[in-house]
């Protein structure tokens, strides 16, 4: 199978952050914490005695203090607005406490406090800040919301849920927690926002194993929460007759009914990402990352769709950390969501980035307009769409249909974004974030200026616009401007003249007067172009243009008749153009009754306007009028 | 309605620089059909017309074009310096004077009988190449072979699609046309030594490469010899092999099955749109339901059979599936237009700019256009040869004494007759009539306004 090559493309789509944030590695003295919510690394040394340093990705934030030592902590996070720190400690009897400091200017202030919550025996499984003032305490008994009243040192109890949960997965982008009761068997989630917590509909898993807390992930993708199961096959079968792991998709809210089966085709240890609304798995063992997109075009099989990753897996692109290649995808590792890879050991902390152009680096011939439909859903995806267009196009004798189809994508989401647009504006609603559902929109000019302009010395050219119309045809779109003109352009240069009059015939060129005049222009090296600008202008009721045409033509009689179309055209017309031009017809032609139907019908028009047949001073019709004495004194 | 094989005298072409020497008369005459007719009248009926046509030469520079007798009418024809090409038709008489016009109807409007020798002379060329390229020694077999089956195949009627020659073009949605201009663009690629010159539906031209004037001559070669012959071997053939049915080359007319069959390929003379002289090319048809589509091939590529059986997986599939997507649109078109109230009135469209032509009735020859009267056919083709008469721009109705109107409009490099039967009009009557057809029949055309 052919397969399409991007020119200067590398072949990693994925790669970690240039700069990795740097921390103290994990070592007996120094315990790391990571939070998720912030995306925060938090290095305690000496259990903070000799110092705390918090890193994130964003340097304002990243702070560093001294705390004492009350015991091992088991969980520590800033509260969104980095006002509170909150701490869990492993304590004696006090499994239900968390401790909390105020911080002013990201350093502490020597106001603390704690709070123990509700059910005394419990077991703190964990706690998450959803909002800035809110904390809530997942137990084994149930969860437990708080609001964080720093002032007065106090918590207040919002709202609590009774649940018995054996661990829980939090998903900060959609402050959404799963907990996992029965041992794995339930997997229950709950929603805390406005303030409160909603149980939402459980899960239903109808497998034989509980599910155990590494498979499962809660992500934000493409607008809603879902629940990530990775499902392994079974092991009870031997091994070799084990099939490969596949990761359930299953909608907690706002993702439909629709669950989405991705099929890894590996075994082993996975971690997940999400970049850019694409789920992003990495596997371990084959140190390989498959990217996989929820969104693309499929048909749900009892609402249950199948996905295969875009494109072949691939290792992320090395990185180098101290002029050392470092290790990649190494049991060090430890991925959060959405897009976060930290290496404890190393002390390093990076996010996960895509690259656009690796995707299109080595793809099957047939698959090219996939990945154009993949990018027309990414951020920043424009410009690899632009190189992928440009490279087919150089090479359309061999591409001419995987570019059709990669203009019927861009061509289809452009309709459909501007059909959303015409419904927006004719119902008055507010309007949607254009980002959240066309990230990358190609319009006319934008393939004009971008892709087609740039190939004027292509051989396939002419068969490359004639698709690019036919795109546009088929998705009901009218041709613009910037296209139509190209498209006269290219043809008449390449000789393919025929083909524009046959286009502008069949009325696939859409009829506009800056076309119109084009045609026009090329009348005298084609006349059959002129005859169809002449129609067009008709058809858009351009009189004053045809007046002007017929009267350069040599047709007075005929300008006449066509200013006579509409009373404007007519009455505003100067006379002396008229007179000029019959004038000129009836000496040329030996015809002196053309000139005299031309006066007659402006002596009319006169009558009619004036109430006076006399043409007025200022239209300096006087010789004419002279001609038109001497012509009548000759008959 | 008339025929050549009854009506048609005789049909000859002679060349005076062949045999100048006395008794060398013979050699002059490079074809004469009908070929029954003896040597010594052959010799009589060709002196004759050289004499006229010398003898013309003293009073104008311009060729001869008729002669007419009381029971012959002769159309001259000089396609090339010293080539003539003569129709002969017989027209019937009466030896009284008194006889009036109504009784002349069955003569062939010199104008279509001028028509039927250029279109005979262009289809030659197309096929066998200029007069003069041909060796002397050659030239008698060549006109033989080629003439005698074309001038007995050919069905010259006065009828309303024969007075003005043109292609009717398929009119077609654009998302259709564009399949077809798409369907041939990857053709084209894939196989570069293959050039779509026409793609033809039923006898309707929806593309066009070649230059307009040998279009025509391909065309009338396509709708009036091969297809009608392809389409009753199909309705002859019935069982068309499941083999076939995705579509097979027509030219040679057993197909192309072997490296032989690429022998019997076509060769023709003919000027490709962006070409600017005429070559020589392999000329490759192929049909699928009814589509039809013509390829030149250069004449010095090397033929391979299997470039043609893979051209043929290629066209086949996909010809179909577009054959069958416009034969639902045209049925679709057709429903509508059904629905449309059809005017009685009778009009002919022609834009000589790209030679299209509509005429009211389709141009079919299952459905003769009877109702129409010789001399009105006579008229509209006497406005049509008359390009002076009505200049650029123009407009002119006639009527006859049997109460037949006659408009002929021109502009714009168009022309545009209307008929219309109706005793108790006035003219102001006609003129609106005109008006309003050419509005409704003509839309989004430009028709210089009065």
């Amino acid at each position: 199978m052919a397969r399409f090559c991007l020119k200067d493309s590398d072949k990693y789509y994925l790669c970690l952050s240039d700069q990795p944030k740097r921390f103290d590695a994990d070592s007996p003295v120094t315990n790391v914490f990571f939070d998720d919510t912030n995306g925060e690394v938090f290095t305690v040394r000496s259990g903070g005695v000799t110092g705390v340093t918090v890193n994130g990705m964003d340097d304002s934030k990243s702070t560093s203090f001294r705390m004492e030592d009350k015991g091992p902590i088991i969980s520590i996070k800033f509260s969104p607005d980095h006002n509170i720190l909150a701490i869990q400690r492993n304590l004696e009897g006090q499994n239900a406490t968390v401790e909390f400091v105020n911080f002013k200017d990201l350093a502490p202030t020597n106001v603390e406090y704690s709070h123990t919550c509700k059910w005394k025996n419990a077991k703190i499984l964990g706690f998450v800040w959803p909002k800035a003032n809110e904390i809530a305490f997942i137990t084994d008994h149930g969860v437990e919301l708080l609001q964080v009243l720093p002032e007065k040192k106090q918590l207040k109890t919002l709202k609590n849920i009774s649940f018995s949960g054996a661990w829980f997965s939090w998903c900060a982008q959609s402050n959404i927690i799963l907990l996992a009761g029965n041992n794995g068997a339930l997997l229950q989630p709950f929603s805390l926002s406005n303030s409160t917590i909603s149980k939402l509909q459980k899960l239903e898993v109808e497998w034989s194993r509980p599910v155990v807390e590494r498979d499962v992930f809660v992500l934000r993708l493409c607008g809603g929460a879902w629940c990530a199961l990775f499902r392994h096959a079974d092991s009870t079968t031997p091994a070799p007759a084990a099939g490969p792991t596949e990761v359930w998709l299953i909608p907690i809210s706002g993702g439909g009914a629709t669950q989405h089966v991705l099929k890894t085709g590996l075994v082993g240890r996975f971690a997940v990402s999400v970049i850019d609304q694409l789920l992003v798995i990495h596997h371990q063992s084959s140190q390989t990352s498959q990217i996989f997109d929820i969104m693309e075009e499929s048909k749900p099989e009892n609402n249950i769709v199948i996905h295969i990753p875009i494109v072949q897996g691939i290792s992320m692109k090395p990185a180098v950390v101290d002029d050392q290649p470092c290790p990649m995808y190494s049991g060090n590792w430890v991925v959060f969501q959405p897009d976060y890879v930290i290496d404890a050991r190393l002390g390093c902390l990076w996010r996960v980035n895509l690259v656009l152009s690796g995707l299109a680096h080595s793809v099957p011939k047939d698959e090219v307009s996939k990945i154009v439909a993949t990018l027309l859903k990414r951020q920043n995806g424009k410009e690899t769409i632009y190189r992928i267009l440009n490279q087919l196009v150089s090479e359309a004798g061999t591409y001419l249909v995987q570019l059709t189809k990669a203009f019927d994508e861009i061509n289809s989401v452009y309709r459909k974004w501007a059909e959303l647009e015409v419904a927006r504006n004719t119902a008055g609603q507010a309007a949607p974030a254009r980002a959240l559902h066309f990230p990358v929109l190609v319009s006319q000019a934008d393939v004009c200026a971008h892709v087609l302009q740039a190939h004027a010395d292509d051989g396939h050219l002419v068969q490359v616009v004639t698709t690019y119309l036919a795109s546009l045809s088929r998705h009901d779109m009218v041709v613009q401007h910037p296209v139509a003109e190209l498209c006269v352009r290219t043809l008449v240069t390449r000789g393919a003249g025929g083909r524009l009059r046959s286009l502008v015939r069949r009325g696939c060129l859409g009829d506009a007067r800056p076309l119109a005049c084009q045609l026009l222009s090329l009348g005298h090296i084609d006349p059959a172009a002129a005859q169809i600008a002449l129609d067009m202008m008709w058809r858009l009721k351009a009189y004053g243009e045809i007046v002007e045409v017929l009267l350069s033509w040599n047709e007075p009689i005929s300008a006449v008749g066509a200013a006579k179309q509409t009373g404007a055209t007519w009455l505003n017309m100067p006379p002396r153009k008229l007179l000029s031009a019959a004038k000129h017809y009836a000496e040329e032609k030996n015809e002196p009754t053309a000139f005299m139907a031309v006066y007659h019908a402006l002596v009319a028009r006169n009558e009619r306007l004036r109430g006076n047949p006399n043409f007025i001073k200022g239209e300096q019709c006087a010789v004419y009028v002279e001609y038109y004495r001497q012509l009548t004194s000759e008959i | 309605m008339i025929d050549v094989k009854n009506k048609v005298n005789s049909f000859f072409i002679f060349n005076s620089s062949f045999g100048p020497k006395e008794g060398d008369e013979l050699k002059r005459i490079l074809f004469f059909h009908p070929t029954q007719v003896t040597s010594d009248a052959r010799k009589m009926q060709v002196g004759l017309c050289e004499a006229v046509v010398k003898f013309m030469t003293t009073f104008s520079s311009e060729p001869c074009e008729a002669l007419q007798t009381q029971s012959k009418r002769y159309i001259f024809y000089q396609p090339e310096k010293g080539f003539w090409m003569v129709l002969v038709v017989r027209i019937p008489y009466a030896t009284k004077s008194s006889t009036t016009t109504g009784e002349k109807k069955d003569v062939v409007e010199p104008s279509v009988m001028y028509d039927l020798l250029v279109s005979a002379y262009k289809i030659f060329r197309m096929f066998i190449g200029p007069f003069k390229d041909i060796p002397p020694e050659d030239i008698y077999s060549k006109c033989e072979q080629f003439f005698t089956p074309y001038i007995m195949t050919r069905n010259i009627t006065n009828n309303l699609s024969n007075i003005i020659q043109g292609i009717n073009y398929l009119p077609l949605e654009k998302n259709s046309f564009f399949k077809v201009m798409c369907f041939i663009d990857l053709l084209e690629m894939n196989y570069p030594d293959f050039k779509c010159i026409s793609f033809v539906y039923n006898d309707q031209l929806i593309w066009n490469g070649l230059a307009t004037n040998d279009m025509l001559t391909l065309y009338q070669y396509l709708v009036q010899t091969l297809l009608p012959k392809q389409v009753e071997k199909e309705i002859q053939g019935g069982a068309v092999t499941a083999a076939q049915r995705h579509g097979r080359f027509i030219s040679p007319p057993d197909g192309i099955c072997s490296a032989e069959d690429l022998q019997k390929l076509h060769r023709v003379y003919l000027m490709r749109e962006d070409d600017t002289d005429t070559k020589q090319y392999y000329l490759v048809i192929y049909r699928t339901l009814s589509a039809t589509v013509c390829f030149t091939v250069d004449v010095d590529t090397e033929l391979n059979i299997d470039t043609f059986r893979a051209l043929d997986a290629f066209i086949g599939p996909q010809l179909s599936t577009i054959a069958s997507s416009i034969s639902e649109q045209c049925t679709m078109h057709a429903l509508q237009s059904a629905q449309l109230a059809s005017s009685d009135h009778k009009f002919l469209y022609f834009n000589r700019l790209n030679l299209a032509c509509k005429t009211s009735t389709p141009a079919t020859s299952l459905t003769p256009s009877t109702a129409i009267k010789p001399e009105v056919l006579s008229i509209i083709a006497g406005i049509h040869s008359d390009r002076k008469g009505l200049g650029n721009y123009g407009e002119v109705i006639i009527k006859t004494p049997d109460e037949y109107w006659i408009a002929g409009k021109s502009s714009n490099d168009r022309e545009f007759y209307v008929i219309i039967q109706d005793k108790n009009a006035n003219l102001k009557d006609i003129a609106d009539e005109v008006k309003r057809m050419c509005e409704d029949q003509m839309k989004g055309i430009f028709f210089y306004p009065m």
